[in-house]
């Protein structure tokens, strides 16, 4: 009974805890350094968790779903200068159905392919979504990228306040963790799992598999939308390279840094990746070495991940 | 379009394919012989083309980069495989996401070494003058690369249906467990492979320096152009990479003049197509997609 109480209630503290990071941090913390670094995390897990339900529950290593995250961040740009109206509603829908649909463009092909080649596809889509964003320069601005992205307002809220864009950001992301761990508890999480551990008596059980590997790519697809409108909405601006390679290859990095398969572990991944990216990117010139170096030796020696390093260690402690 | 322009525009695209197929090839023999897409190609094409560049600006020769760069990448394909792929044998995916924080660490290096910015070296002595065609210049070292193209492919055709060692690849790309189990050494086969792919890929990178470019995010852009040939023409076979060189160089070459609004998207399209008709490649033997 204790330890059933305990663990919901770590979670809820954890939460507000994060929500309300900018208060209590803001007597040390008056540059907003680290307030901007963790919400560039969470952004990030959003990516990487929608990416897991991918890799993790479905066995679908997509190494494109930068598209999908770009997408959003894209979308949701263009809709408050287009619509001329900054409702967060508005924006966050934008990001949603552009992504899903694209996902379900791109994935109407991809998902016919599985494993490697599967990872080939979802790259090569993915060039080709950085490409048109790089020439459609009219609508997205090209290389030069679209500035100036408007921030949102709601329900008399103006986004347009740090520490309030800070609320959001985390809020969002506790309803994106909250939502993937209903999904992977749910009936059809467990469809997903099957897919990865053995397609073919998913089949037998009478499972259209093509089309559930196709649902779980749109729905990954639109939750990377929706980190890429708050994205878009933190550092005002969107550029090709949200939808590029280095984007994917970050989101991929930071699930297998973290743990496969595992709830926490795109978000551990994510802290991980973006403190190399953009901490110590800052004080010495080889970061991106360093990444590449940290994901082949994770790759080599531990394919669980940080997650599972915890829960081994965990074990031997306990027995 | 003139019939001037379409002729030049041919022979771009021609020359643009000889070199994918040099690319290509690489990437499938990886491919055939070891099931591992090397996602490091881009990057050791990007390697071969600033090893190039530190060659010239030291030497102010371009040909011996041809020589050496192949075979300075080649070495380190040879390290390579044994160090970190080979501890995964039978990972495919696994071996697959190793190349990926392989290319993410020479990407970086080579940003370190040589600089981020875009850079240039000038056409090789000897090929530095313009030939007369249909009344136009046309630039010889695009037609060395045309030829260079279809040397290499006829050395490699040869080397692959009529020596020992293609005997051997052809026996290793069919069941390579079998010929293990013959009592061939799987593991230097295996070794060589990666070094000779990745040479040649190093090798398409110095034949592009001159002409296509040598910038940060080279890598990527001809790792996609790499996976999309070998997709089209078909995986693990030098015929595939043939024909989807063949098909690619040209169709991305006139799309950039006929439609340059969707130039840069139009091999992703006929990629697709390609798939959606024939999911083994135009040549190939495995099935990508369903």
């Amino acid at each position: 009974m204790k330890t059933r109480l305990a663990i919901p209630l770590a979670a809820v503290l954890a939460a507000a805890l994060l929500v309300t990071f900018p208060l209590w941090s803001s007597p040390w913390e008056t540059s907003r350094y680290a307030t901007t670094i963790l919400q560039s995390m969470l952004v990030v897990a959003i990516l990487a968790l929608s990416l897991d339900l991918l890799v993790g529950s479905a066995g679908m290593p997509s190494l494109g779903h930068a598209a999908y995250f770009g997408a959003g961040a894209y979308a949701a740009a263009i809709a408050g200068q287009r619509l001329g109206n900054d409702d967060l509603v508005l924006g966050l829908g934008a990001a949603i159905l552009v992504s899903a649909l694209l996902a379900l463009a791109i994935g109407a092909v991809a998902v016919r392919a599985s494993g490697i080649f599967f990872l080939m596809l979802t790259l090569a889509f993915a060039q080709m979504v950085f490409a048109i964003a790089f020439q459609a320069a009219d609508i997205t601005g090209g290389s030069n990228g679209f500035s100036g992205v408007r921030r949102p307002t709601f329900a008399g809220l103006d986004f347009n306040d740090a520490t309030a864009l800070f609320h959001l950001v985390a809020l969002v992301f506790l309803l994106v963790l909250l939502l993937i761990w209903r999904i992977r508890s749910s009936a059809y999480g467990r469809a997903l799992v099957g897919l990865r551990e053995n397609e073919r008596r998913m089949r037998a059980l009478g499972y259209d598999t093509t089309r559930l590997r196709l649902s779980a790519f749109v729905v990954a697809g639109a939750i990377a939308g929706i980190g890429g409108a708050l994205q878009a909405y933190s550092i005002r601006f969107v550029s090709p390279n949200d939808v590029g390679v280095a984007r994917s290859v970050e989101a991929f990095v930071s699930v297998l840094i973290g743990g496969v398969g595992t709830l926490l572990g795109p978000v551990i991944g994510a802290v991980v990746v973006v403190f190399i990216e953009r901490v110590m990117d800052s004080y010495i010139a080889f970061a991106d070495t360093v990444l590449g170096l940290v994901f082949i030796v994770f790759v080599l020696t531990a394919r669980q991940g940080i997650v599972g390093l915890v829960r081994v260690a965990y074990a031997r402690v306990r027995a | 379009m003139t019939p001037e322009t379409a002729v030049v525009q041919a022979l771009n695209g021609i020359s643009f394919g000889a070199l994918l197929f040099i690319l290509a090839a690489g990437l499938s023999l990886i491919f055939g012989m070891m099931d591992v897409v090397n996602l490091a190609h881009g990057a050791f094409y990007m390697l071969g083309a600033y090893i190039t560049l530190t060659v010239v600006q030291q030497t102010g020769q371009f040909w011996p980069a041809l020589l050496l760069a192949p075979l300075l990448i080649g070495a380190f394909g040879f390290v390579i495989e044994p160090l970190l792929l080979r501890r995964l044998r039978g990972r495919h995916l696994d071996q697959v996401l190793l190349t990926i924080g392989v290319s993410l660490v020479i990407a970086d290096v080579v940003g370190l070494t040589w600089g981020r910015e875009i850079r240039s070296i000038p056409f090789p002595a000897g090929l530095d003058h313009a030939v007369t065609i249909m009344g136009g210049d046309y630039p010889a070292y695009r037609l060395f690369v045309i030829a260079f193209g279809v040397a290499l492919a006829v050395l490699l055709a040869v080397v692959h249906g009529r020596t020992r060692v293609g005997a051997l690849i052809r026996a290793g790309v069919d069941d390579a467990p079998m010929l293990a189990a013959l009592g061939v050494d799987i593991d230097r086969l295996f070794a060589v492979t990666f070094a000779v792919g990745a040479a040649l890929a190093g090798l398409a990178g110095v034949i592009a320096a001159p002409v296509f470019g040598i910038y940060p995010g080279m890598d990527v852009d001809y790792l996609i152009y790499s996976l999309v040939v070998v997709v089209v023409g078909g995986l693990g076979t030098l015929s595939g990479a043939m024909a989807g060189a063949s098909l690619i160089g040209p169709v991305d070459t006139f799309g950039k003049v006929l439609f340059p609004e969707f130039a840069l998207a139009l091999i992703f399209a006929v990629m697709a197509l390609v798939l959606l008709l024939r999911p083994t490649g135009l040549l190939g033997r495995i099935r990508v997609a369903r």
